[in-house]
């Protein structure tokens, strides 16, 4: 019973996963309308996309002090 | 014989203040029962349109939270990613939902009744002046207590185009019927907006001058409001040109509406900018003239800067 991702597992989605975000809230248009009923905050989600951001750079960080 | 004429021109003197009164106890009634017509309306836009991705975000998260705990018992790497990935997306979701979003339609279906009000007070009482926006003493001012009326933004309608301006002492008086000269004074419909602009400035209007104004409005208007795509703001010597396109209160401008003060008082927006052009420049302004295209993409306003 334990959890299958390792560290460096973890590093590559948050990559992944923070340069899609970024992508998204680049590209979205400023009107809800294109969405449809769907309705996002985008200054949020930009927000979000830099934290992941960030947190993909710590997880280097403990690469590179603590290396495998 | 000159006794009964006196006699009856004080009866038709008393009668007129008589039937004076009665239109605007008339007029109060119908504002109040608009204003409730209109709380009404909005809770139940409100209702009927609530966005979803706060629900799509619950369910996104509930199956990544199961779908994580599966991939721990059965050690996969696979299920784990999807548990991941949908764990983040829900709270995602649930983190960037506005909830102070609320959709454009709403913002002119609340505009509605204010400008019905206007329109039947104005047809009403018979005026045919053209509303004057008249700039407040700045808030920082110190005034005596019975002149802080003074510091209320104000748009002056009077009964005839050319008169004279009412009196400070008749404007700090926060009257709605002014006698001398004969007229209204009522809250600018964008007055609202105009404050909203100055929080987003993180400024006052009065440390602005003209050119800044002219500058940094749009910036605010269309990237953080998001009120309108485009919008460009030009002086010419004491006319300054408005052009905005996509303006989220068009409908309002749109001919089986109907509103005639639309086109003297400005929509909230246009409103919003004549205050924050008379609080800058500290003159009079008016609508002078305003034109919308015909699928109302384009609105184009004319104000006009006069000295007090």
């Amino acid at each position: 019973m334990n959890f299958p991702l390792d560290l460096w597992d973890i590093s590559l989605w948050i990559a992944v996963t923070a340069i899609i975000l970024l992508v998204t809230s680049e590209l979205l248009a400023p009107y809800s309308e294109y969405l449809g009923d769907f309705v996002i905050d985008k200054t949020r989600m930009r927000l979000a996309a830099l934290l992941l951001g960030a947190a993909f750079m710590v997880t280097v960080l403990i690469r590179v002090v603590m290396p495998p | 014989m000159t006794s009964n004429a006196s006699s009856d021109k004080t009866k038709k003197k008393t009668n007129n203040e008589k039937s004076q009164q009665a239109t605007i106890k008339i007029l109060m009634e119908t504002a109040e029962n608009l204003q409730k017509e209109n709380e009404i309306l909005k809770r139940k836009t409100l209702k009927s349109q609530r966005t979803p991705s706060g629900k799509i975000g619950f369910v996104l998260l509930t199956i990544g939270a199961l779908t994580l705990i599966g991939s721990v018992v059965s050690s996969n790497t696979v299920l784990a990613f999807i548990g991941l990935g949908l764990t983040f997306w829900g709270a995602l979701f649930l983190f960037s939902r506005p909830i102070k979003f609320v959709r454009g339609t709403l913002l002119d279906s609340t505009a509605v009744s204010s400008y019905t009000t206007i329109d039947r007070m104005v047809e009403d009482l018979n005026y045919k002046g053209k509303p004057i926006y008249i700039a407040p003493y700045p808030r920082e001012a110190y005034l005596p207590e019975y002149m802080k009326g003074l510091k209320e933004m104000i748009v002056f309608i009077p009964a005839e185009d050319i008169t004279t301006m009412p009196t400070m002492e008749e404007m700090a008086k926060k009257q709605f019927l002014l006698k001398n000269p004969k007229g209204i004074c009522i809250t600018p419909p964008g007055y609202g907006l105009t404050n909203l602009f100055e929080k987003e400035l993180r400024t006052k209007f009065t440390q602005m001058n003209l050119e800044r104004l002219c500058s940094s409005l749009p910036n605010i208007i269309v990237k953080n409001l998001e009120l309108a795509k485009e919008l460009e703001i030009n002086q010419e010597n004491d006319l300054i040109n408005l052009k905005i396109v996509d303006s989220a209160y068009k409908d309002l401008y749109s001919t089986e509406k109907g509103f005639k003060s639309i086109h003297s008082i400005g929509c909230p927006l246009t409103s919003a900018i004549a205050c924050a052009l008379a609080i800058t420049t500290a003159k009079l302004v008016t609508i002078a003239k305003d034109a919308a295209s015909p699928d109302l993409k384009t609105i184009e306003v004319w104000y006009q800067t006069l000295e007090a």
